[in-house]
């Protein structure tokens, strides 16, 4: 008896170890980004659009010039609690002024802070570890031209067990994968593979397009199928090229709306995807083409 | 047969006084598909699928701005609720929305002025003149429509 005891007080102990080690920061090494080129602040711009960084860590309601003061305080709720996005200005003791191009790196791909802690997934790395590390050292170039602002907003406040960032190291198992979500074929356009890097990577469109399950993982299966609004008031539309998704659209009609956010039948764009729609508005028109021509081949879901 | 047509047509006009005293949220449809319209017309020509033509142009910029003297009038207390998508900060925060529509009616007015008697000239003098009016549509809807239920 005593000596099962024992057995089972081991395996327990080695199971600890085991979860304790699976559930762990695996940040990237200094190796993984020789062979990169210096970050280019031109070029980092546009992933800055694309990716719409603004529209979180910018004040609440800035616009123009003032958006571009990354000073953090958007508050994002959810069912685990509320996010408040953090000042990523390159103020040195704010912001992110004193990072390296690998802590960035980290931040953006494995979703790891300098300090080796997992962060929220409300910083959505889900999409971000689609990125081409060239792009991610671009746009932190671009990101250390922008003005740096002093202060930090309030912290998030989360309800337990949430509140134990180790447990992401779990989800981060289940959820975390770098590969493209939609399989394309060798013979695929560069147009239709330039859409999906900007819509599965940094344009991150299925962090709101895509239905989540109960932990907060999106549901691969209804891929840009839409779903309740994260934030709660109303629905996020299905954007598959399904009759219940925008199948009547043609292609030159999604490039035309990420534009001028005007739908085919005029109505205009509204909500959470305003500003979304006008930093779209502001990318080259091939990149718009690319978004509309990846939008025509993903799964229609119903 | 004539007082007949105007008896009809004062029975119409009538029906139609009923219905905009009763149902403020039909009639800030009806204006909001008539503005839907007009971007529609604004917008072929922008795109070049149509052929400018500057009465068109003049009859889109004078929609956006009878719609947008008459918009407010149709947000009544109360006229949240039903078949309707306006959001709850309409009635929470009056000040705001008040000044979104202000903004509306200002670009819309500045609209019909640049386009004279005739109509802009052209489609770059439309272009001017029709965008300003066209990006309230959004800055609208992003915090005073409740998106697809």
């Amino acid at each position: 008896m005593r000596r099962a005891l024992l057995w089972l007080a081991t395996a327990v102990a080695a199971a600890g170890v085991v979860l304790w080690w699976a559930t762990g920061p695996q940040p990237l090494e200094e190796d993984d980004l020789s062979g990169l080129q210096p970050g280019d602040a031109a070029r980092g711009e546009r992933i800055f659009v694309a990716g719409g960084c603004a529209s979180c860590h910018a004040r609440p309601d800035a616009d123009g010039e003032a958006a571009l003061e990354l000073a953090g305080g958007r508050a994002l709720k959810s069912a685990f609690g509320t996010f408040v996005a953090p000042n990523i200005s390159p103020h040195p003791e704010d912001g992110i002024g004193d990072w390296s191009e690998l802590d960035f790196a980290n931040a953006m791909l494995r979703g790891i802070s300098p300090e080796g802690e997992h962060y929220y997934p409300a910083f959505p790395y889900t999409s971000y570890a689609r990125m081409e590390p060239q792009d991610v050292a671009d746009l932190f170039a671009y990101l250390r031209t922008l003005p740096p602002v002093e202060g930090r907003p309030e912290g998030h406040s989360l309800s337990f067990p949430f509140t134990l960032r180790r447990g992401i190291g779990l989800w981060k198992l289940l959820y975390l994968d770098p590969e493209p979500v939609v399989a394309l074929g060798e013979d695929a356009l560069p147009e239709v593979l330039r859409g999906r890097y900007l819509v599965e990577g940094p344009g991150h469109c299925g962090e709101c397009h895509t239905p989540r399950d109960w932990l907060g993982g999106p549901d691969l299966d209804r891929w840009l199928a839409g779903g309740p609004a994260p934030e709660g008031n109303g629905t996020v539309p299905n954007i598959t090229p399904s009759s219940e998704g925008i199948g009547s659209w043609s292609e030159g009609d999604i490039a035309y709306f990420l534009e001028s956010g005007f739908t085919p039948d005029f109505d205009s764009v509204g909500g959470a995807m305003v500003a979304v729609q006008k930093n779209m508005a502001h990318l080259p028109a091939e990149d718009r083409e690319a978004i509309a021509a990846y939008l025509k081949v993903v799964e229609e879901v119903e | 047969m004539k007082k007949i047509a105007i008896s009809f047509s004062f029975l119409l006009f009538s029906a139609a006084a009923v219905t905009a005293a009763d149902d403020p949220i039909a009639v800030r449809q009806a204006l909001m598909q008539a503005n839907a319209a007009s971007a529609g017309a604004a917008s072929a020509m922008l795109k070049g699928e149509m052929d400018y033509n500057p009465v068109v142009a003049k009859a889109a910029i004078a929609t956006f701005h009878s719609t947008a003297e008459a918009m407010g009038d149709f947000f009544p207390e109360g006229s949240n609720v039903g078949e309707t998508r306006a959001a709850p900060a309409i009635w929470e925060n009056p000040d705001a929305f008040r000044e979104t529509l202000a903004k509306f009616r200002t670009d819309a007015a500045a609209a019909v002025e640049a386009s004279g008697r005739d109509g802009p000239a052209d489609l770059e003098a439309f272009r001017l003149a029709v965008m300003p009016v066209l990006s309230n549509c959004s800055a609208c809807h992003e915090n005073f429509r409740l998106e697809d239920d």
